[in-house]
């Protein structure tokens, strides 16, 4: 790894990531232009920066899953809907369940449940290969939008959820306004909480395993429970965003499970750099910019008749192939390893290292 | 109609999809060393592939309405025009994406999920999300298997299960007989030595993926058959697959067989399956895959899953 050889003083910023910081003031810049000249409404402007906060925090969660300890999660979807249904039963007026509890009790039990979930889940996958990981958590995220479609008299069915209670009712602020503060405070305990851990003992020991499961497991660590508590934690995270988003959004459907949302995430951690929270951020501003862009290109450019839809599918599909084959390290990966080299250098590994 | 014996015959028609479909994936597991998510999407390929065949042969020649079997001769052309738009589709894309690329199979996965996606996305811009079938004549059931069986088999029933029966007897005869087959082989059990030992690997993996390809072109065509053609049909359909794959031991293409045969069986039995629903048919397939991976993660014949 050439980073090796120049290795930069930690907290300066190489070219790559001077480019990145001049491209973000240029897009926050043109979306406050477009404000002032009122092409976009500030209520929505801060409806799309809550819903990238979203994104951020399920880059995030995904992120200590496969960018710490290499486990392929396929059904991002699936536990983002576990927190989401979770909360939108507990606190919704019309939900089956009659509850109507404060949103603490939301997020308490998406906590609980995921977490049970990720459990169940990781048992008899976690021991195995890591393309199993892979195929069973796409059945896994299967299964769960099949029950949320199928057991109508706790879910609803595909009517879906509404009378979801706004957040922090009482405060003085715009509802708007509010959940962006939310997602904002959200995503710097999480950021705070992760650069700890990955810097703990424990986010190194996550790290051998990813670059080498061997070594760790040559070194007296049990590969299999580490990997499970990055399992947890990331799909507990990946809930909270859920429950974050039915308060944002105060609908919720079976539809919303399906598995494009998951490759959306997908893309946002590619993108953003294996491993680096700070690439989530990237990333997800990128994913709520291809989403909603794709939406704006609808009515502006495309001629009326062609789907947008598909486009916006091919553009994710290309998009996945073009960083994994020309950058996949992603925009900003992380500065300064403490294990040399990643999955990707298995078969490197020279002298000089 | 909800007879045990009306629902095994529904299973023989599904598993014949579910093998064709297992084989490709387990080749390409075994020989490219990666789990291929876009072999469901490859099925809708062939599918569509077959829709355009299908309109160009209607009527392309005198006889091309003759009925064999109960279907037209145009739908068997068809349905061999798709299995060459799977194969092309697979080779060109092993040439473009794949091949270039220096990555392990953990990167070649992830990049699989974007071929998926791409695949979808333009069938999906071709011929609208909408649903579309073959415009054949749906005959009814066929009085010999009725008043024999009690069973209700349509004629595209008993061509779906004849035709695969003819394409895995055909692809048993090319590995256990053919240099071709031997070769497949020995790349599959040890790449680098079947190299040392003078075999060009680049075109075995070729013709791999040309037998992958058509095979799922076969299983898509079939799909949309039995049911209808639309662009998600694969992409649904995928997770069955590799439960067969997985139940049969990942890289055997016996296994393969033997798993889709016995998952294709299990997803159209789930009606005789107490307090489980229909609509969780493909949920059983899953959970039957999660206990597999359980009791013998290698599967029925399969070697090591270290």
């Amino acid at each position: 790894m050439s980073a090796a050889a120049t290795l930069p003083v930690v907290g300066a910023l190489n070219s790559t990531e001077r480019n990145v910081l001049i491209g973000l003031a240029v897009f926050f810049g043109l979306l406050f232009v477009s404000m002032l000249a009122g092409v976009i409404q500030p209520r929505y402007l801060f409806f799309l920066l809550s819903l990238a906060g979203m994104y951020v925090l399920l880059t995030m969660g995904l992120n200590v899953q496969w960018g710490y300890a290499g486990l392929i999660n396929f059904s991002v979807a699936a536990f983002w809907g576990i927190g989401a249904y979770c909360a939108a039963l507990v606190t919704a007026s019309n939900s089956p369940l009659g509850l109507e509890l404060h949103p603490v009790f939301g997020l308490v039990a998406a906590v609980v449940v995921s977490a049970l979930v990720a459990v169940l889940i990781g048992i008899p996958t976690l021991r195995l290969r890591e393309d199993y990981l892979a195929i069973a958590t796409l059945g896994l995220a299967e299964v769960v939008r099949l029950l949320i479609l199928n057991e109508e008299q706790w879910t609803n069915g595909s009517a879906g959820v509404s009378g979801i209670p706004r957040l922090f009712e009482g405060l003085p602020f715009d509802s708007v306004i509010r959940n962006f503060y939310v997602v904002l405070g959200l995503i710097v305990v999480v950021y705070l909480f992760l650069r700890r851990v990955h810097q703990s003992p424990w986010g190194r020991v996550l790290r051998t395993i990813r670059a080498d499961e061997d070594l760790a497991e040559a070194l007296g660590k049990d590969t299999y429970a580490f990997k499970m508590q990055a399992f947890v934690l990331g799909s507990v995270i990946m809930a909270a965003a859920g429950v974050f988003y039915v308060h944002l959004n105060l609908y919720l459907g079976p539809d919303d499970l399906e598995p494009i949302q998951t490759f959306y995430v997908w893309i946002a951690v590619i993108l953003g750099g294996t491993g680096s929270n700070r690439g989530a951020m990237i990333g997800g501003l990128t994913v709520v910019a291809i989403l909603e862009g794709t939406r704006f290109l609808n009515t502006a450019v495309i001629p009326a008749g062609v789907d947008v839809a598909p486009l916006r599918l091919l553009f994710v599909g290309l998009l996945i192939i073009l960083v994994i084959r020309y950058r996949e390290e992603g925009l900003l990966p992380p500065q300064h390893e403490l294990v040399a080299g990643g999955v990707a250098d298995e078969k490197g590994g020279g002298p000089d290292e | 109609m909800s007879s045990l014996p009306q629902f095994l015959a529904n299973g023989m028609v599904f598993s014949c999809i579910i093998v064709l479909g297992a084989i490709g994936l387990s080749l390409v597991y075994s020989i490219a060393d990666f789990a291929n998510f876009a072999h469901g999407d490859l099925m809708t390929v062939g599918a569509f592939g077959a829709l355009v065949g299908g309109r160009y042969f209607e009527g392309a020649f005198p006889g091309a309405d003759v009925s064999v079997f109960g279907l037209p001769v145009s739908f068997y052309l068809a349905l061999l025009a798709g299995m060459a738009v799977g194969a092309v589709v697979a080779v060109l894309t092993e040439r473009i994406v794949y091949r270039p690329m220096d990555a392990g199979s953990i990167e070649l996965l992830i990049t699989s999920i974007g071929v998926a996606l791409s695949y979808r996305a333009l069938v999906q811009l071709q011929f609208g999300a909408g649903r579309r079938s073959y415009d054949i004549g749906r005959g009814g059931p066929i009085d010999f298997f009725r008043e024999t069986l009690g069973i209700g088999m349509t004629s595209r029933s008993l061509v779906i299960v004849t035709l695969t029966f003819v394409l895995v007897v055909a692809l048993h005869l090319l590995l256990q007989y053919t240099t071709l087959g031997r070769k497949m082989r020995a790349t599959s059990d040890n790449p680098s030595l079947a190299k040392v030992s003078g075999i060009r690997t680049e075109n075995v993996v070729v013709a791999m993926w040309i037998i992958g390809g058509a095979l799922a072109a076969a299983g898509g065509v079939f799909l949309g058959l039995d049911t209808i053609v639309r662009p998600r049909m694969g992409f649904d359909i995928l997770l069955v697959v590799f439960a067969a794959v997985i139940l049969g031991g990942i890289g055997s293409v016996y296994g393969a067989m033997l798993g889709g045969f016995v998952i294709g069986m299990t997803h159209e039995l789930t009606p005789v399956i107490p307090l489980v629903g229909v609509e969780y048919d493909s949920a059983v397939a899953f959970i039957l895959m999660v206990i597999i991976l359980l009791v013998r993660p290698s599967g029925i014949m399969g070697g090591e899953a270290a």
